[in-house]
């Protein structure tokens, strides 16, 4: 047969004409023979020397997802991971802040000394070298206790429980067990969490997913929620008890947000991403000894340090921002104060006030730095009595000195929580949705619901004559 | 003269080739008369499929339009040669055959598609292929087969046609061929002569029925689906065409879902359900849940749902649903 010539065209035609006679299985069945040839060499190349880490991993297992245990476990870790945060960065926080502040004064000192001109001395001293200290003292101690310690759950193998934990309530409303994982990944960074959806498959729950990642407080939020419980709801409390008080009331605003994050996903997943849950597959990997070196490493290096620096790069600027406004004069006082006191009804509606808008507004391409923004503000006003930085310094400024009560303290808390995703996080969703729609719902659902939010407390505080 | 340059501003806006409103009228127009063409043809091959023919009044009935348009319609496809009329029947010419074919194609690997590629529910996926079958060009939709591994059954089970514009038919032997002892599916009831398949249907037997014989003799044949019984006279029944039932449909009879298997419970996956195609079965074999595997539910969960399975050494947490389409045989 050596004069028949096989062309291309009629393997083609072969390979048409047999495709018909494969059973529809016959996939399964090229997977299935892959497997038991890998099994094969496995079984010639593994050996199994026992079942202890097997039984050991099995018990640990039933105990964290077990029906009595699994969630208070889970609930009692994230009060001792935040509880950890709050008490030791208040200390490192004091102490930083006095560092760096005497640091101010010095350098402050040293260029009125030398007679540079007012304005060159304040623009650096006051203006860019006073947001950058804030943010320092303000974020850098509850980053570096909360990195390590939520690495170190992560490295463990824990997280993937906590999906499994949860997944019913994520099916129920209509979203995907993965979001779990994505939120862990926001309590970082929201813009880290909304990247982190590319682990859902499907496009509908990973768009709830990305749309309901910034309701849980990221670590640029944190600060404020710490700073915030420490001094109001904690000083009514016996000092003993202030970190316990302090770390119980972050838990609680951590819960609020997973609360909205339920009723946002099983609103959109009823409204605009109407459909059916899809497959969900989650692989729990066996328990690994953590790596405290890589965790240090990872956790300080690639996060904290990460974070910080992209806060300081905003920080700066808006410390200038904040000084220049300061010092432009407008009417009897000066530009920030009467843009606060523009905002300021609004602001009063929602039970804040217009040094807390215009924080925000300022602080749009990063949340961190909130609470640097509106204490200089704040100062401008006047200096602290007992220093910056300690709990009875920021008391004394916010409530005697500009008016702030405990529905102030609440609603901030709120605000933080709910408003909207900082610039970075927007982009983020834009790069991952390719779509300005999506970008813009994501602003407008959770400012909407911020604003609705804290009118509905102010509101009913009013009401009830509470405040 | 600002009328005049208005004037002519909204002439241009009106009359200018490709972006103009007319023209992009005009388009608007052709693609629903293709639609139009489409839609009637897909119902001519229906008909055709099922032994009948067409009519300009069932044709007005499915396309929900006025008999006088139907008339326009239908003349107006004569003319392209895509269908003859013969009194009242209309017929499908060869071309207009191949047109319907490639129609029906590009419906049901839409079908496909959206079931098993983009995850749609199986209620929504009829509407939305309706909408897009009519885009696609005959490479495209090639590209489309290929891509989706050449599938020769729509998510509802009914036959792909080949690019050739085959039509994977079963075949099936009359069931008074039909010698083996389990249940057999009907695949075709033969349509003539009509009284044999008046007789047929109101007996109550239908398409893709699963039945078996429990008496046959020169007399009658009594079939049953389990539920009811069924008497033909054997020159009725052999107007009956069955096959046997797919593999799996066997299969399954032995097996029990993986959601309804107790906690440690050791079991082997006998396969995954027909219903699982495309992502979520390339997911299932991914992970290793290969026909012959040995599985069992190793961890529960307060809520019911998700339960962690133990397979190949690892552990993989699977909603109910998901558990529910993977069957296995307890060991």
């Amino acid at each position: 047969m050596s004069n028949t010539t096989i062309t291309p065209h009629d393997i083609i035609a072969k390979a048409e004409s047999l495709r018909n006679n494969l059973s529809t299985g016959f996939r399964d069945e090229i997977v299935k023979s892959i497997y038991s040839e890998a099994e094969k060499v496995a079984q010639r190349a593994v050996k199994t020397a026992s079942n202890k880490k097997y039984d050991f991993d099995q018990k640990i297992d039933r105990l964290v997802t077990s029906p009595w245990t699994g969630l208070p476990i889970m609930l009692l870790l994230l009060g001792i991971i935040i509880w950890l945060t709050v008490s030791g960065a208040n200390v490192a926080s004091n102490a930083i802040a006095v560092v760096l502040f005497g640091l101010g004064d010095l350098g402050r000192n040293l260029f009125n000394q030398i007679g540079l001109p007012w304005w060159l001395t304040g623009f650096i001293w006051d203006g860019v070298y006073l947001g950058l200290a804030w943010v320092i003292s303000v974020m850098l101690p509850p980053m570096a206790i909360f990195f390590p310690a939520f690495t170190f759950l992560e490295d463990l193998g824990y997280l993937p429980r906590v999906a499994f934990n949860l997944d019913w309530m994520f099916k129920k409303t209509g979203a995907h067990g993965k979001q779990s994982l994505t939120m862990a990944m926001g309590f970082g960074c929201n813009a880290a969490g909304v990247i982190a959806t590319r682990v859902i498959d499907s496009p509908r729950e990973r768009l709830i997913a990305i749309l309901t990642n910034n309701f849980v407080p990221c670590n640029g939020r944190f600060p404020t929620l710490i700073m915030l419980a420490t001094v109001f709801v904690a000083s009514a409390f016996p000092a003993a008890l202030t970190s316990f008080v302090a770390a119980g009331t972050v838990v609680g605003v951590v819960l609020i947000g997973v609360a909205f994050t339920f009723l946002m996903s099983w609103l959109l997943s009823r409204t605009v991403l109407k459909g059916e849950a899809s497959a969900f597959t989650l692989e729990l990997p066996p328990y690994r000894k953590p790596n405290f070196g890589r965790i240090l490493y990872t956790s300080i290096i690639d996060r904290t340090i990460f974070v910080l620096w992209r806060a300081m790069q905003t920080a700066a600027p808006a410390g200038a921002i904040i000084w220049i406004l300061a010092n432009i004069p407008f009417g009897d006082a000066n530009l920030a104060r009467a843009i606060a006191d523009w905002l300021n009804p609004f602001g009063l509606l929602l039970g804040l006030d217009g040094v807390i808008l215009l924080a925000y507004i300022i602080a749009i391409p990063a949340n961190e730095i909130v609470v640097p923004t509106m204490m200089m503000v704040y100062m401008g006003a006047g200096m602290m009595v007992n220093g910056p930085g300690t709990s009875a310094g920021i008391f004394d400024l916010l409530v005697n000195g500009n008016g702030w009560t405990m529905l102030t303290a609440i609603n901030l808390m709120l605000f933080a929580l709910l408003h909207n995703p900082c610039a970075t996080t927007i982009m983020t969703i834009y790069k991952e949705t390719k779509s300005w729609k999506w970008a813009t719902v994501s602003v407008v659902i959770t400012l909407g619901l911020a604003f609705l939010v804290t009118f509905l407390t102010a509101s009913i505080a009013r009401l009830f004559g509470w405040v | 003269m600002h009328y005049i340059v208005a004037l002519a501003a909204i002439l241009i806006m009106i009359f200018l080739p490709r972006v103009g409103l007319l023209s992009i009228y005009k388009s608007y127009r052709a693609a629903k008369e293709r639609e139009q063409v489409e839609d009637a043809l897909k119902h001519l091959l229906d008909r055709e499929n099922q032994g009948r023919h067409a009519s300009p009044e069932s044709l007005s009935g499915t396309l929900n339009i006025p008999r006088a348009e139907v008339t326009r319609l239908i003349e107006n496809m004569e003319e392209q040669g895509l269908l003859e009329s013969r009194g009242t029947e209309l017929h499908l010419t060869a071309s207009g055959e191949r047109w319907a074919l490639h129609v029906l194609r590009a419906h049901r690997l839409w079908e496909r598609y959206l079931a098993d590629e983009a995850r749609m529910p199986l209620n929504k996926i009829h509407d939305e292929a309706q909408k897009r079958e009519h885009s696609l060009t005959e490479a495209q939709l090639n590209e489309l087969d290929a891509a989706l591994g050449y599938p020769t059954r729509d998510p509802h089970g009914d036959p792909i046609p080949s690019r050739e514009g085959k039509m994977n038919r079963a075949e099936g032997m009359p069931i008074t061929a039909w010698q083996a002892e389990g249940p057999a599916r009907i695949v075709h009831l033969e349509d003539e002569p009509v009284i044999a398949y008046e007789q047929i249907l109101a007996a109550g037997l239908r398409l893709g029925q699963d039945i078996r014989i429990i008496e046959k003799n020169q007399n009658r044949y009594v079939l049953s689906d389990g539920e009811s019984e069924y008497k033909l006279a054997p020159a009725v029944a052999s107007n009956v065409y069955v096959t046997a039932l797919p593999e799996s449909e066997m299969l399954k009879r032995e097996a029990m879902p993986l959601a309804e298997l107790a906690q440690d419970q050791r079991a082997q996956i006998v396969m995954l359900d027909d219903s699982v195609q495309g992502f979520t079965r390339r997911r299932f074999l991914d992970l290793g849940l290969t026909p012959g595997t040995t599985i069992y539910p190793e961890l529960g969960n307060f809520f019911g749902e998700p339960r962690a399975y133990r397979v190949r050494g690892t552990s993989i947490a699977l909603r109910n649903d998901q558990a529910s389409q993977i069957w296995v045989k307890p060991v």
